[in-house]
């Protein structure tokens, strides 16, 4: 994306010459590969090559969008002149585009090194599956009016699918997820994922519906901090029952939660935001106490935004997000933690999650746990849904929680209002008492 | 391919043959341009964005099986076949390619959607006497144009406007709350009152207060939860192997037909080959299946037009249009209401249909009224209907002629259904 800075800028000008008029340029370019893998083979390989711009202006209660395809510094003087005349402004004149530099095309993603790899990996620990692995980079510039233009990058990799696992009742097909930033120690992380996902297991029995007391182990209490910390502390969730509750003592003194995009080593984590905004870590629970929103710029009090404006590309507006949910660790050990539990479930993963912050409820869906009873583990039980209701969650949260944080990496990507948009976490275990279960598919 | 002004001309030219040379008729080519106005109001906001939108997209068979690039620009794609030809692929037959030509008119201009918050957030109101607030209203009016080659010839276009969008309500009464979305994709403009109803209907029942379902009894479907429950069927008529629990074929009561016709809204399907009308159910029978060009060649028949893209970024595969029960003995839905004589009638879900076709397991949480002696008896906020599909389906007994059609995102279609017996919790 060779653009002109100073240009792109001083085209923006007359969209904030007003105090509190946004106004901004922003610029993908993704490359993925996907591959299609079904007992040690590819089957399809599909690539995709995709630029974009989005120019913005946004005033009170008011904003406007326009996209273009590419990133060519046509492409941007077309969204630009399509976002001028839509707002009332003088148009941007026409002119011939420039012949920007060849931009790098050096985005072979990595993907023939994964795929010996992955080769190796899946015929250990998974030889009959069918996965769809998948490679993302991204590269993403904003230049916006009063604000220094920021470029950031990402390489993430998704693994996703089912394989079939020897069970001590016999073959058991499972599925996995697996979401993590393309680092060294990435593929080292997948291994050890899929050997976890592939241990031998008892037959589950049905849930039982009724209250229970739940253990989150493995990382997975950062899918319910997510829903209903993140969601509900994001700065245009107008409707969240947290509104009114500024600095209100919700949880016990022991549970911090924090949202932390500088994370780089999760899959939610980034350099800048979507409107070039370097991003700070905020404390959506501090000591039990309710923290601040996360925020973008068109949400940002006083001291600015969070960092928090993502989008899902650039043909959509940004909002704030949550990013990776971070609790740090505590002092217990998981046999401590399981000692407290009389009758309940430990649960290690999650297949999804919602909140509806209109009524302040949420629900987790989970695949298989175990139960514990006084303080042991006896069968595996599943599939169920977990519900409850944002405040008595937290106010049902233990003051014990594990030692050990650990990277919830089934948890990659949320969608809110259509927009998907990466996150992550990491947790320690927690234990919460009172939550509802019931069977589910 | 057509040439759009200020494109640069030589990347577009070259693809086929480039194509032609990697794969030798054994390839497929498409471009999609677009052009949309979405105007999305809530209460003291309004955004208005405007898209032009391109995707170039190929799929090409080369030494095994298939291999596929989609990008927004034609010199993007000409990067991507690159790409897409390091790897090594499982052998897969290429399949047996359409052949014929089809030009197609200028896509017509658009202009943004006509701002219709204040009088929908009128009409709920005075549909749930002040329960139910309208939040959000997002409208889209959009026109594309789609052309496909092929290495066997092929050369279709169609050009297509369309309008869509998406509500949000929420039902409010003492300190219960409940927010719904409702997607509709509809005549532009989109009728107003029917629309106001479904947000109330969603919205407001759950906030009755809670009252206990029968444990079984009848189950009256609104069509709009019939549609859902069908998209959660689709998987049926596209997997290559039916699910084991179909006996003999015999999928459903004689009550029941399936079908799916697109050759309405479009001429022929994602590969370029021509829409169809195809009878999956007749009668309570499985009768046919949905094939796309790849499914067909693996199973050894015909394509049946149902070589959907869901966008440029992802290869066509098979999977239904625009799929609708039908009868051939269908009665008024007041008739059907009349017959009930203990049950519940489901008037909007409050969760997404859940299947599990392998297990023949479903899950439907609805929220609704009590029927007894063909009367609607009170409201229940909250019940679950689950169950075998195979006996759910063998329990229709009857269905009315009212189909209406929901985005699922693929257009699903629904008469009121009534069900002899379900288990409710």
């Amino acid at each position: 994306m060779h653009w002109d800075e100073a240009a792109v800028t001083r085209w923006l000008e007359p969209l904030a010459a007003r105090p509190g008029e946004l106004a901004d340029v922003f610029g993908e370019r993704l490359r993925e590969v996907s591959l299609d893998w079904r007992d040690g083979q590819i089957h399809e390989v599909r690539v995709r090559r995709e630029d974009g711009v989005g120019a913005r202006w946004r005033y009170q209660a008011e904003e406007r969008l326009a996209f273009v395809a590419g990133t060519g510094e046509a492409s941007v003087r077309e969204a630009v002149r399509a976002l001028r005349s839509a707002a009332g402004r003088e148009p941007l004149p026409i002119r011939a585009p420039r012949t920007s530099a060849a931009d790098d095309e050096d985005a072979s993603l990595e993907a023939e090194r994964w795929t010996r790899r992955l080769t190796g990996v899946f015929g250990r620990h998974a030889p009959r599956h069918r996965f769809l692995w998948r490679s993302i980079e991204t590269e993403r510039r904003v230049v916006a009016a009063g604000v220094p233009a920021a470029t950031s990058r990402r390489r993430l990799v998704s693994l996703e699918g089912r394989f079939t696992a020897a069970s001590r009742h016999g073959d058991e097909e499972r599925t996995i997820a697996f979401h993590a930033p393309d680092a060294d120690a990435t593929p080292d992380e997948l291994r050890a994922a899929l050997t976890a996902a592939a241990a031998p297991r008892d037959r589950p029995v049905d849930v039982e519906a009724g209250d229970t007391d739940v253990v989150l182990g493995g990382g997975c209490a950062v899918v319910l901090f997510h829903e209903i910390l993140g969601h509900a502390l994001e700065a245009d969730a107008s409707a969240s029952p947290l509104s009114a509750l500024k600095d209100a003592r919700v949880a016990v003194a022991e549970l911090d939660v924090t949202d932390d995009a500088r994370r780089l080593d999760l899959f939610g984590g980034y350099e800048r935001d979507d409107e070039g905004t370097a991003p700070r870590p905020v404390k959506l629970l501090h000591s039990g106490h309710l923290g601040a929103r996360l925020t973008d710029r068109a949400h940002a009090r006083p001291g600015g935004s969070t960092g928090h404006g993502r989008r899902a590309g650039p043909a959509e507006a940004p909002m704030p997000r949550c990013s990776n949910v971070v609790v740090p660790a505590g002092a217990a050990t998981s046999d401590e933690i399981a000692r407290r539990v009389n009758d309940g479930l430990w649960i290690e993963e999650f297949r999804g999650g919602s909140v509806e912050l209109s009524n302040g409820t949420f629900r987790l869906r989970f695949p298989r746990a175990r139960r514990l009873r006084r303080g042991r583990f006896t069968e595996e039980i599943g599939p169920g849904v977990l519900a409850g209701e944002i405040l008595a969650a937290l106010k049902n949260v233990e003051p014990v929680l594990g030692r050990e944080s650990r990277t919830c990496r089934s948890l990659g990507w949320c969608a809110r209002d259509g927009q998907l948009v990466p996150v992550q976490g990491a947790a320690p275990d927690v234990l919460i008492r009172h939550l509802a279960v019931r069977p589910a598919l | 391919m057509t040439k759009d002004a200020g494109e640069d001309a030589a990347p577009e030219r070259e693809l086929p043959g480039r194509l032609e040379r990697r794969a030798p008729g054994q390839w497929e080519l498409y471009r999609k341009t677009g052009e949309s106005w979405e105007l999305s109001a809530s209460p003291g906001f309004a955004r208005t964005a405007w898209r032009r939108e391109e995707g170039w997209a190929a799929r090409w068979w080369d030494r095994g099986g298939p291999r596929f690039a989609a990008a927004s620009s034609a010199e993007a794609l000409r990067a991507a076949l690159e790409d897409g030809a390091r790897y090594a692929v499982a052998d897969e037959p290429p399949p047996e390619w359409p052949t014929r030509v089809v030009a197609a008119p200028p896509a017509p201009a658009i202009e943004p959607p006509p701002a219709l918050f204040a009088e929908l957030a009128r009409a709920v109101a005075a549909s749930s006497r002040g329960e139910c607030t309208l939040v959000r209203l997002t409208l889209r009016r959009g026109t594309t144009r789609e052309r496909i080659e092929n290495g066997a010839g092929l050369d279709v276009a169609l050009a297509r406007a369309a309008c869509d969008g998406v509500a949000t309500a929420v039902g409010r009464r003492g300190g219960r709350a409940r927010e719904v979305r409702v997607a509709f994709q509809a005549a532009d403009p989109p009728p107003i009152d029917p629309l106001a109803r479904r947000l109330c209907d969603a919205a407001v029942l759950p906030l009755e207060e809670p009252a206990a379902p029968p444990a079984r009894g009848q189950w009256l479907l609104d069509p709009a939860v019939g549609a859902a429950l069908l998209a959660g069927l689709a998987p049926v008529f596209t997997s290559e192997r039916p699910p084991v629990w179909i006996a003999r074929g015999s999928l459903a009561s004689p009550e029941v037909s399936i079908a799916d016709d697109a050759s309405g809204d479009s001429p022929f399907d994602g590969e370029g080959v021509a829409s169809r009308r195809v009878l999956l159910v007749d009668e309570g029978r499985l009768a046919a299946g949905l094939y796309d060009l790849r499914t067909a060649r693996r199973t050894g028949r015909a394509s049946t037009g149902h070589g959907v893209r869901p966008s440029f970024r992802s290869p066509p595969g098979a999977r239904p249009r625009r799929l609708f029960f039908e009868t051939s003995s269908p009665r008024p839905a007041a008739e059907l209401l009349a017959s009930v004589t203990r049950g519940l009638y489901a008037s909007a879900l409050t969760a997404p249909v859940r299947v599990d076709l392998a297990e023949d397991r479903f899950e439907v949480e609805f929220t609704g009224v009590s029927v007894i002696a063909g009367r609607a008896r009170g409201p229940i906020p909250g019940a679950r209907a689950s169950g075998r599909i195979s006996e759910l389906l063998h329990r229709v007994r009857a269905l009315s002629g009212d189909v209406q059609f929901f985005p699922m995102p693929f257009a699903a279609g629904a008469p009121t259904i009534l069900v002899e017996r379900a288990n409710f919790d």
